[in-house]
This record gives C-alpha cells, structure tokens and sequence, in this order.
C-alpha cells in the first residue's frame, strides 16, 4: 500500500535535468507546450521504488532517441553502430540514476528496484508526462503509483 | 595496480574506467565483474588492489560483496559507485568498511578526490 507522498514532479524534472548535463552532456530543455509530442516505435524503461510510497518512474523515447542517448553517455562517435543491449542498458542507467536521485530525495524507508526495458509502440499520454526535449524530439517521462 | 569494477550495466563499467582515464589513473590494470558475486569470486583470482562497485545488483548487492569480503577476512581496499548517495548510505557503506561513496552521476575531480589516497 502507498502510503507516503508521490515525487514531486520538480524533483523528477531536477533529477533528469543533472543527468542530462553531468551524464549525456546536453542541455536540459524542456518540451515546447503548443507542440505535439510524437512517438514511433520506441523504447521503454522503468524502475520501481518501494516503500513509504510505491510505484514506478518510466521513461519512453523513440529507438533513435534512445541510441542517441546511448551513444552520448558512451562518447562513441555518431557513425557508431551500438549493440541494442548496449541501448536498452544505457537508458535504464539513465533511469537507474534518477531513481536514486528521486529515492534519496524523498527520505523514509525506501527500496530502488533494478531497471527493466522493453521495446514499445504506445506512447504514453501526453496530459500525464512530463516531456523533455531531446535534441528536438520528446522524452516522455511518467510517475506511476501503484494501482490502489 | 589492479582495479576491480563491478556493475551489472556493462555500459557504466565503460563509463567508470573512462572516469578512471580522465582522472589520471591511466595505466593499471581494469577487471570487470557483472555483479556481487562475480565481484566476490574475481577478488579471489584476481586480486586487485581496489574494488569498485555499485550498490543495486542482481545475484550479490554491492553492500553484500562488501560484507562476504570482510567476513572472508580479505582487506582488499572498497569503494561504492552507485547511483544513491543518501546519508544512510554512506553510514551502511561506512560501517560495512568501504573507503568511499561516489555517487552517480559523477566527474573524474569526484574520482580524483576518492581514489587519490588509495592509488596515489
């Protein structure tokens, strides 16, 4: 049962935002509001944290986004073709990271899970994200309490 | 010298000895381990001078690996890389013996700072 209080969204902006420079070395923007955030097929990671409050962060990009994303915190070089494991494992650190963040944030007895990552083509909904810019396209990030 | 990094994402062990370059501690051996428990048995192959690792794995925790390690009566020096740097972790990592707690994400001064006194 959840019983404390949900992460702030300003926490989990924070988080993402000192990942995006102290990790992949780009600039935190976020999503321009008056412009439709799309999704292809994509990548989906998630981290669970447990205790005073119980739920999940889940992160969803696009494939390209999410290689790109990799490729940013390997420093490879763009012509470099990196392995889907090499993907799916550097956007779970991503998460891995902001969980953390967000878990030591929030105080109380709590428990970080190990990220998972899954190919997906449904795109969250919009209304229920925050949405970071990613060299023009969105990064769809969701706070998930568990179901009551 | 011999530096142990332990991670089970392959993609951060790639980023620690990159840190570890960018730091100035170029030219000792790396060993990899994808978790606590290859952690524990490569410390007892390999025996490296230092062990660095995470703290959230499967198979063996970091804070487990530290643990078997000092309850095996190994000293090998320990410090955690992980992506939770609150003040009870520190206290766990602390008690339990580790040198250090770097918290992700981190800067090569970061290791610097850390890894100075061990490696020199």
């Amino acid at each position: 049962m959840t019983t404390g209080t949900a992460p702030d969204p300003a926490l989990v902006n924070a988080a993402f935002e000192q990942v995006w420079g102290s990790m992949l070395f780009t600039a935190f923007e976020p999503w321009p509001a008056d412009t439709v955030a799309n999704l292809g097929s994509g990548v989906q990671a998630q981290i669970e944290l447990r205790g005073d409050w119980n739920g999940r962060i889940v992160l969803t990009c696009d494939s390209e986004v999410a290689t790109q994303i990799a490729g940013a915190m390997l420093g490879a070089p763009a012509e470099e073709v990196l392995p889907d494991d090499d993907v799916h494992d550097a956007v779970g650190e991503v998460l891995n990271v902001v969980g953390g963040s967000v878990k030591g944030a929030l105080g109380g007895v709590m428990s970080l899970g190990l990220p998972g990552v899954s190919e997906t083509t449904n795109p969250p909904s919009a209304e229920d994200c925050l949405i970071i810019s990613w060299h023009g396209a969105p990064v769809f990030v969701e706070v998930v309490p568990d179901a009551a | 010298m011999k530096i142990l990094v332990a991670d089970d994402s392959r993609v951060m062990r790639q980023i620690v000895i990159r840190t570890l370059r960018q730091a100035g501690f170029s030219g000792h051996d790396i060993v990899e381990a994808e978790d606590g428990a290859d952690g524990f048995d490569k410390v007892q192959t390999e025996k490296p001078d230092l062990v660095l690792s995470d703290w959230n794995m499967p198979n063996k925790t970091g804070i487990d690996f530290l643990r078997d390690l000092r309850g095996s009566g190994n000293q090998t020096p320990f410090g955690f890389v992980t992506s939770e740097g609150s003040e009870e972790m520190r206290t766990l990592a602390s008690d339990a013996g580790a040198l250090f707690l770097i918290a992700k994400p981190f800067t090569a001064e970061v290791f610097e700072e850390a890894l100075t006194p061990v490696l020199g």
